[in-house]
């Protein structure tokens, strides 16, 4: 097992609810984030977040982003004592939006120069990242001429010019291929771990795909009244450190058998929530 | 005959000479329908021509540009106070006014003429109120739309990028629908021209096309009127081909995804 330790909290999520209209949504959802540290190398964190379809992980997701308020609670980052607000946390969306009427480039500056003032710092910025994920090209493009894939690049690295060192994805995975998958989750991986601070929360269906890219798994669901009825508002029911049991950072893990075991267990638990 | 076939097809992109070679049939056709049409409403070509010699000598081109320029100076207007009032319904405070202008749609120019009347000064003046007000409550209405099917996700991507409200109405609204804007102006434009004849003949002190068309209805002089009209048209289109290259050059991503662009 690797070596490693907890630092500071970096997200918390405190108590949220969420009601519309009267009908909760979220019910005292509580979760949290910490830094964890590796002596020898840059550690980020990757927290896979899971729940059924319709059980309120947008609204979360909106919620630590600063997009939604919560009806009660609040969520706060680097220890901060007020509620998160839009842009501090990057949310890199479904359909990875971006500025249509703006060249790849123009709009990654626009993103750079909203955390470095100075023009030819945040430039140096934006084209050390275009060269990082093989963008550079493209700069001068504009989104609708970009592949899949690259509009996914771009609008990760647009969000992470832009935030304090969180991004949340939702849905990253969905409708791609095995390679593309594959890609995807290096790419968290890697944009994960080019800052010690970098926290990236993603939101998927796929549970294997999280169990691969993710340190935590969170699973959300509702309770049950004693027949076994869900009852209204879910919150976090279960979350998996992926650390301890050792089923993190190794290359080759999803091969593995106990890995295997590992995603049938998530998987049983799942069709509890 | 390949192309002949292509041309035919539904949702074929065909390449631009075949395009010239169409239009070019098109407009040939076009023409031996006009000089062989056994209408004899319908002016031949010629007489049509010596029609337009003569009013030219009788100062057409000066008519031409007292219009184009009030239809200038009531676009410019309109524009502005359009997109102004278009953007401003950002604001929940302004989105009922904004309603009731695009309203008053319904309201006939005829109708309008005495309020104008008492506002204006010169008879220029009261054209120009009754254009700019004429084609301010169809364009209004055309970008107030635009404006309201803008998606969320747009408004929170330049939230996620830390841009405060002001600066998200700047990105999104304004910038970032700006393609759509132009289009709107454009069709708005044209309609300029088709209430311009209709607000020279209301006040006609200062001549202008639309009184010159007026004058040759009511004496029955056909050629002429079709002179006339041909006129506008030709001066409508290079209008309409002049807002469209402003558009692309100052929107080039606008057409990048279009089938036939
Ligand atoms: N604007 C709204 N008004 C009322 N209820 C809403 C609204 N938006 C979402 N909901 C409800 O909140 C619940 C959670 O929705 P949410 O979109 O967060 O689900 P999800 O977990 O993201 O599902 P999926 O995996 O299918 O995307 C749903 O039952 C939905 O009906
Ligand atoms: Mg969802």
């Amino acid at each position: 097992m690797p070596s490693y330790t907890y630092g500071k909290t970096l997200l918390k999520v405190d108590d949220v609810s969420l009601e519309y209209d009267g009908r909760p949504i979220l019910k005292h959802v509580s979760a949290e984030i910490r830094d964890i540290i590796c002596t020898d190398h840059v550690q980020g964190q990757v927290v896979g977040f899971l729940g059924p379809s319709g059980i309120g992980k947008t609204q979360l997701f909106r919620i630590i982003a600063g997009l939604n308020k919560p009806t009660t609670g609040r969520v706060t980052i680097n220890g901060a004592d007020r509620p998160v607000q839009a842009g501090e946390v990057g949310v890199v969306a479904q359909d990875y939006p971006l500025f249509e009427h703006r060249t790849v480039m123009s709009n990654l500056l626009i993103a750079a120069n909203q955390k470095e003032k100075d023009d030819k710092a945040a430039h140096d910025k934006v084209v050390q990242y275009l060269t990082e994920f093989e963008l550079i090209d493209k700069a001068r493009l504009y989104p609708v001429q970009l592949s899949g894939g690259q509009r996914q690049r771009c609008a990760i690295i647009q969000q992470i010019l832009c935030s304090d060192h969180f991004l949340l994805m939702d849905e990253p995975f969905s409708g791609l291929d095995l390679l593309m998958l594959e890609k995807t989750s290096e790419l968290i991986q890697k944009v994960a771990n080019l800052d010690e601070l970098n926290t990236i929360i993603v939101v998927t269906h796929d549970i294997t795909a999280a169990a691969a890219v993710a340190d935590h798994l969170w699973l959300m669901g509702r309770e049950h009244d004693p027949s076994g009825n869900p009852l209204p508002g879910s919150h976090i029911a279960e979350t998996y450190d992926l650390i301890e049991r050792d089923l993190c950072w190794h290359p080759q893990i999803i091969t593995q058998p106990r890995f295997m075991d590992f995603v049938r267990e998530v998987k049983d638990r799942f069709r509890t929530l | 005959m390949n192309q002949a076939i292509e041309v035919l097809s539904p949702n074929r992109v065909i390449s631009k000479q075949t395009v010239r070679w169409m239009v070019g049939f098109q407009l040939v056709l076009l023409f031996f329908i006009w000089i062989f049409s056994p209408t004899v409403f319908l002016p031949k070509p010629k007489e049509v021509l010596n029609a337009l010699n003569e009013m030219w000598m009788e100062g057409l081109g000066g008519e031409l540009i007292t219009s184009f320029y009030l239809n200038l100076q009531a676009i410019a207007l309109a524009t502005l106070l359009s997109l102004g009032m278009a953007y401003l319904t950002v604001i929940p405070f302004f989105r009922p006014i904004v309603t009731l202008l695009s309203k008053l749609r319904f309201l006939s120019m005829v109708g309008l003429t005495f309020f104008f009347t008492l506002m204006a000064t010169t008879g220029h003046e009261l054209k120009l109120f009754l254009l700019v007000f004429s084609v301010s409550v169809f364009f209004v209405t055309g970008m107030a739309e635009v404006v309201a099917s803008i998606p969320k996700e747009k408004y929170d991507l330049a939230r996620t990028l830390r841009m405060g409200e002001w600066r998200v109405v700047y990105e999104v609204v304004i910038i970032g629908q700006a393609d759509k804007a132009f289009e709107v102006l454009r069709q708005n434009a044209a309609m300029g021209w088709m209430m311009l004849t209709m607000v020279e003949g209301i006040s006609r002190s200062e001549g202008g096309v639309g009184a010159m068309l007026l004058n040759q209805n009511k004496h029955f002089h056909l050629s002429a009127v079709f002179a006339i009209q041909l006129t506008i048209l030709l001066l409508g289109l290079a209008q309409d081909y002049a807002i469209g290259l402003l558009r692309t050059v100052v929107c080039p991503y606008a057409d990048l995804t279009l089938e036939r662009k």
